[in-house]
């Protein structure tokens, strides 16, 4: 018999399943809570110069509500993906044909990156959206006020919603990787939370006990300091309000360090969902 | 040529925390040729359901072999030709039932030339034509295991393994689905199924398997052990009215009974009842 091999086209299937169960269950409509929040928040703060926000008010907040709702989706998402598999048994379905266990974790996986990407494209969407009505609004009160309240760099913006991408796509794979060898969706959605709020932390962590005396405690904080992914790594909104554009350096960086920890918790999830007994 | 080979096949689960293991399956040995329509049956927790699984790779065993088609049953290419159908099965539930078996048939391996085609007649051969549009979310439970009837011969599997194939379907729909098996054998197909239908199985099964705990206790042709279990049936035509009382009277002085109306079905479901009659004391397996 021959050999069956990887499919990227039944990873894609896979994905795109996902995708489409995603939409009928009505997951966009966190991207309308999410825009009228943005919407909401510019209303209401609209103390800034001549009566409308600021741009870096909207900055701050569009990133800061882009992060908490990405932040749940990048959680709830993946989990809800995968155990809705496992509790209505489609998964043995899937498996009872020729398709590897890979291949259906990686499907998985490729169907919440595309649903965060569109997410984070919604978001910059909206995000360059009010800035640009700010800039309207503030021309229409005072010739010159636009350039007054500050340049808006809309490529920067892009930029910062790829990188809120890319945080995003690492939580989803580290929550991924809990939830193939969890046992319920419950302790899958809290062990990802605590993962969010282990990577936001962890630098400060490691950084005060790397100062510590003992060496051991020393290399302790460098190991976890490197298991584990550095969200402050993809804190990019104070570099978007100077309004210069983000370095490609940064950029290549960013996205190589992503995709590192996207792989090795991609493979990791790959390894315990092919020893998990369904 | 054999379909499925199992050689001191052992399962073995962890029962909660420490050491302690409970066994599902105890060194099962058994081969099903090609072609044959067999049924796996046992009371519940027999390890019937846990067998099926190795035997479509979703579990490994603890000890023994298991091969389809020669292909060991860990292996992808072991699946190449088998269609599953899992006990109540259920569906993405926001999908329509074609979008669901052209999703299992891609999973299969069917190219896109000609799939839609496929997927349709895989719908209608169940009698699911006119709902094939519809979310499965509005689905009967019988819709839905016809549903997953389809998508398990969406591909012409060689090899069809359907664990409780008929529960949930009203009595037509289980007299419709006979006469799908006896077609698929007539096709060369070879199929597994287990069952609690005992009736059903006398109907379409060449053979069967009986399990109780984790162990084969019983397997041959259905009719042998049928008539194992004393359910031989015995046509009367033409007898006088006044001769009945005779013939119940001889029948029952060497202890048989005679029985007007319908026929006896008791053969294979005597069998089953006396290899389970020791259930109540069973622990029970946790598949």
């Amino acid at each position: 018999m021959n050999r069956r091999g990887f499919s990227l086209g039944r990873i894609a299937w896979i994905g795109e399943n996902t995708l489409r169960e995603a939409r009928r269950q009505r997951l966009w409509l966190l991207l309308v809570i999410m825009a009228g929040a943005l919407g909401g928040s510019a209303r209401l703060f609209h103390d800034g110069a001549y009566g409308v926000p600021e741009p870096a008010f909207l900055l701050d907040a569009g990133f800061g509500i882009l992060d908490f709702f990405g932040s749940i989706l990048a959680i709830a998402a993946p989990v809800q993906m995968f155990f809705s598999e496992i509790e209505r048994r489609t998964v043995l379905t899937v498996l009872a044909k020729p398709v590897w266990r890979a291949e259906f974790i990686l499907g998985k996986l490729g169907g919440g990156l595309v649903l965060l990407g569109v997410f984070c494209a919604f978001g910059v969407v909206c995000i360059a959206s009010l800035l640009w009505w700010q800039r309207l609004a503030m021309a229409g009160a005072c010739a010159g006020a636009a350039e007054e309240g500050g340049r808006v760099a809309y490529s920067a913006v892009i930029a910062g919603g790829m990188v809120q991408w890319l945080r995003l796509s690492v939580l989803a794979a580290v929550t991924l990787l809990i939830a193939s060898y969890a046992r319920t969706s419950l302790f899958a959605l809290v062990a990802g939370f605590l993962a969010l709020v282990i990577c936001n932390l962890q630098n400060l962590a490691c950084q005060a006990y790397r100062l510590a005396d003992s060496f051991w405690v020393r290399g302790a904080a460098r190991v976890v300091g490197s298991v584990l992914p550095d969200f402050g790594l993809y804190d990019v909104v104070d570099r978007v309000k100077t309004g210069a554009p983000l370095s490609a350096g940064y950029l290549g960086g960013i996205t190589l360090y992503s995709l590192v920890y996207v792989g090795v918790f991609g493979s990791l999830a790959v390894y315990c969902f092919r020893h998990r007994e369904l | 040529m054999v379909a499925i080979e199992i050689e001191g096949l052992t399962k073995d689960f962890r029962s909660g925390a420490g050491d302690g293991r409970i066994r599902a399956l105890d060194r099962i040995s058994l081969r099903i040729e090609a072609g044959a329509v067999t049924a796996l049956l046992g009371p519940n927790g027999s390890g019937k359901s846990t067998l099926l699984k190795i035997i479509l790779g979703l579990l490994a065993p603890s000890a023994g072999d298991c091969r389809v088609f020669g292909v060991p049953s860990g292996r992808v290419e072991s699946r190449v030709a088998v269609g599953y159908l899992p006990e109540a099965p259920d569906f993405y539930p926001h999908l329509t039932g074609f979008e669901v078996v052209r999703f299992f048939a891609r999973m299969g391996g069917l190219p896109g030339a000609g799939l839609r085609e496929r997927v349709g007649a895989a719908i209608a051969e169940v009698g699911l034509g006119a709902a094939a549009h519809r979310r499965i979310a509005t689905y009967s439970q019988g819709m839905r295991q016809r549903l997953g009837l389809a998508q398990a011969l969406v591909t012409d599997p060689w090899l069809l393994i359907l664990d409780e194939p008929t529960s949930g379907i009203d009595p037509a729909g289980a007299a419709e689905f006979g006469g799908l098996i006896r077609r698929l054998k007539d096709r060369g197909r070879t199929v597994l199924l287990s069952s609690h239908q005992l009736d059903q199985v006398e109907e379409i099964c060449d053979g069967a398997v009986l399990l109780d705990r984790g162990r084969v206790i019983e397997t041959g042709r259905v009719d042998e052990l049928a008539r194992r279990g004393g359910g031989g049936l015995l046509g009367v035509e033409s007898l006088p009215e006044n001769a009945w009382d005779e013939l119940r009277a001889w029948l029952g002085a060497r202890g048989g009974v005679l029985h007007e109306g319908r026929a006896p079905r008791a053969g294979l479901r005597r069998v089953f009842l006396e290899a389970a009659r020791d259930g109540g004391n069973r622990e029970d397996c946790p598949r």
